[in-house]
């Protein structure tokens, strides 16, 4: 059965030994950040429950509940230890199932407590700096819900950096390549403020799917009830005519205030550098519907790689590259885009034509998410599996030709958290085409791969059985 | 209270631990940076606060407004 809502999933880690309990009192700081880092250290990083945090009765946190490719297994309801091309496969099968739209419900235990006046955040979240030159505490894995000011069945849910500054208004990281930024600029178009609700400690999919760069018009409701093979529980919110997922821990509803920017940052990203600090929209919260204490604060750390975001965006933008390609070029065999956000990423094919890599690598460009994240593009054949870099690195090292398989496209856009963007925002885009030439390219003459003898999988097999 | 991030004297107590006020919050209310008394000294005071992350009305005016507010739309 899939999860509910975020208690289920880590009532499942804790029974599967992928949750370690803090019971001794932290500190807001260092500690929940320094402990949600180590967790991502350490083998089949577990998930990390704080009991008691210092200053808060009964309020918990924890972090890192995505981190490790076991607890995604779980997240799917597989057994841990799945390996990575099975979690991919499985991705991919239940990709076809969508849309299973959502169902509403009236009822629901987030709103167990409902305030609408006297809003103050830090009284109902124990918020904590993440990494220590943040400018001040920020949620990094809530869901944020709007709509299309002038299509209002378009409804988006993403994952948005939102940094604290008061005890009712939040910075937010809007950037131009995200649905949000399009509501907000029509919304800003027409100075009216832009409808918001930000759910807090969700079930597992509902974060996974908040991070799927899906087309403008695909509903991530619908996709979540595909990944999870069953609908998933929504609920009006209270002040605002938007829809919150059901089983939501917090959900704060507010606005975006038209037409202001302010001073939001630095923060520590997913390249695992701090980003530059910006002029960023804010949000006026004007209500909060919660469960009752003891409330779970589900937050994530970031920085360098790997870390709990690079399981959340990873294999979920390899997938949705890899359905977006397909439609486009039935030739593509896999993607995996699972380097900083799909700043790299690696397309396996086959080809119709000679230079075909080059076009796929275009074909890339042309979704979504290749409007600013994939800079570092490498194109392989069928034979070659991209997430195996030793295969990819050999395709690169014997069939790639510098003079003739190399595309720039200098002054492209790109992310202004990239710190090899000069200026900020703008990078080279990179297609390395490493695959085989075919006509009417001159195919490499006098080539005869290696194969692997005949007996060899036999041999494996008895070789096995020598070493029990 | 100076803020340590960007100098000014404009930082004040807006909160403090709801069950036994064992630390309290501040904020900055020029520049929205939050810290906590409880915090290393290199976050807290403005003098170690490392020079990378400080902020200064020069380096205010160059930031960039992120999305770029639109023209507004022309009343038909």
């Amino acid at each position: 059965m899939p999860y509910r809502d975020l208690r289920e999933f880590l009532k499942r880690l804790e029974a599967e030994g992928q949750l370690l309990r803090v019971e001794r009192e932290v500190l807001p700081e260092p500690d929940i950040g320094a402990a949600a880092y180590a967790a991502g250290e350490i083998s089949n990083g577990p998930a990390i429950f704080f009991e008691k945090i210092k200053g808060y009765d009964q309020k918990k946190v924890v972090m890192n509940a995505h981190g490790s490719w076991e607890n995604y297994a779980l997240m799917l309801e597989l057994p841990k230890g799945t390996p990575l091309k099975q979690l991919f496969q499985e991705l991919v099968e239940r990709w076809d199932r969508f849309p299973i739209p959502p169902i509403v419900v009236n009822n629901s235990l987030l709103k167990e407590v409902v305030l609408k006046k006297d809003i103050n955040i830090f009284d109902e979240i124990p918020l904590f700096r993440i990494n220590q030159y943040d400018g001040g505490p920020y949620l990094s894995k809530a869901v944020v819900i709007s709509k299309d000011p002038e299509d209002v069945k378009n409804q988006n849910l993403g994952i948005y950096r939102l940094q604290v500054k008061d005890k009712d208004r939040l910075g937010i990281q809007a950037s131009a390549q995200h649905d949000i930024a399009i509501h907000l600029r029509k919304a800003e178009e027409l100075n009216q403020p832009l409808p918001v609700a930000i759910a807090i400690g969700n079930d597992p999919i509902i974060t996974l799917v908040g991070a799927m760069p899906l087309q403008y018009h695909e509903d991530e409701y619908e996709m979540a009830g595909a990944l999870r093979g069953e609908p998933t529980e929504i609920i009006r919110a209270e002040t605002v005519d938007l829809m919150v997922p059901a089983g939501a821990e917090i959900v704060l509803e507010g606005e975006i205030i038209p037409r202001k920017r302010r001073i939001e940052g630095p923060f520590g990203e997913y390249t695992g550098f701090y980003s530059a600090t910006m002029k960023q929209a804010e949000i006026k919260i004007k209500a909060i519907t919660r469960r009752k204490d003891p409330v779970i604060f589900d937050n994530l750390y970031i920085g360098k790689p790997w870390k709990e975001h690079d399981y959340i965006l990873g294999l979920m933008t390899s997938v949705t590259l890899y359905k977006q390609l397909k439609v486009m070029a039935p030739e593509v065999v896999s993607v995996n885009a699972m380097y900083c956000h799909g700043y790299g990423t690696i397309i396996s094919t086959k080809s119709r034509v000679g230079g075909y890599g080059k076009i796929i690598g275009a074909k890339l460009l042309a979704t979504p998410h290749g409007l600013i994240y994939p800079k570092f593009i490498i194109i392989v054949d069928e034979d070659i599996d991209p997430f195996n870099l030793n295969e990819v690195m050999w395709a690169l090292i014997t069939r790639f030709r510098a003079d003739r398989d190399l595309v720039l496209i200098p002054n492209a856009p790109g992310s202004t958290l990239d710190p090899a963007g000069y200026p900020r925002g703008l990078v080279t885009r990179m297609i390395l085409d490493a695959t085989q030439p075919i006509p009417p390219d001159m195919p490499l003459e006098g080539l005869s791969l290696v194969t692997p003898p005949e007996e060899a999988s036999q041999w494996i097999e008895e070789l096995k059985l020598i070493k029990k | 209270m100076f803020c340590p991030r960007c100098d000014k004297d404009e930082g004040i107590k807006f909160f403090e631990a709801p069950q036994d006020r064992s630390w309290e919050l501040y904020r900055c209310q020029y520049c929205d940076f939050i810290w906590r008394n409880t915090e290393k000294e290199s976050i807290k005071n403005k003098d170690l606060y490392h020079p990378n992350f400080k902020l200064n009305e020069d380096r205010i005016s160059q930031m960039i407004d992120k999305p770029a507010i639109p023209p507004l739309r022309k009343r038909s």
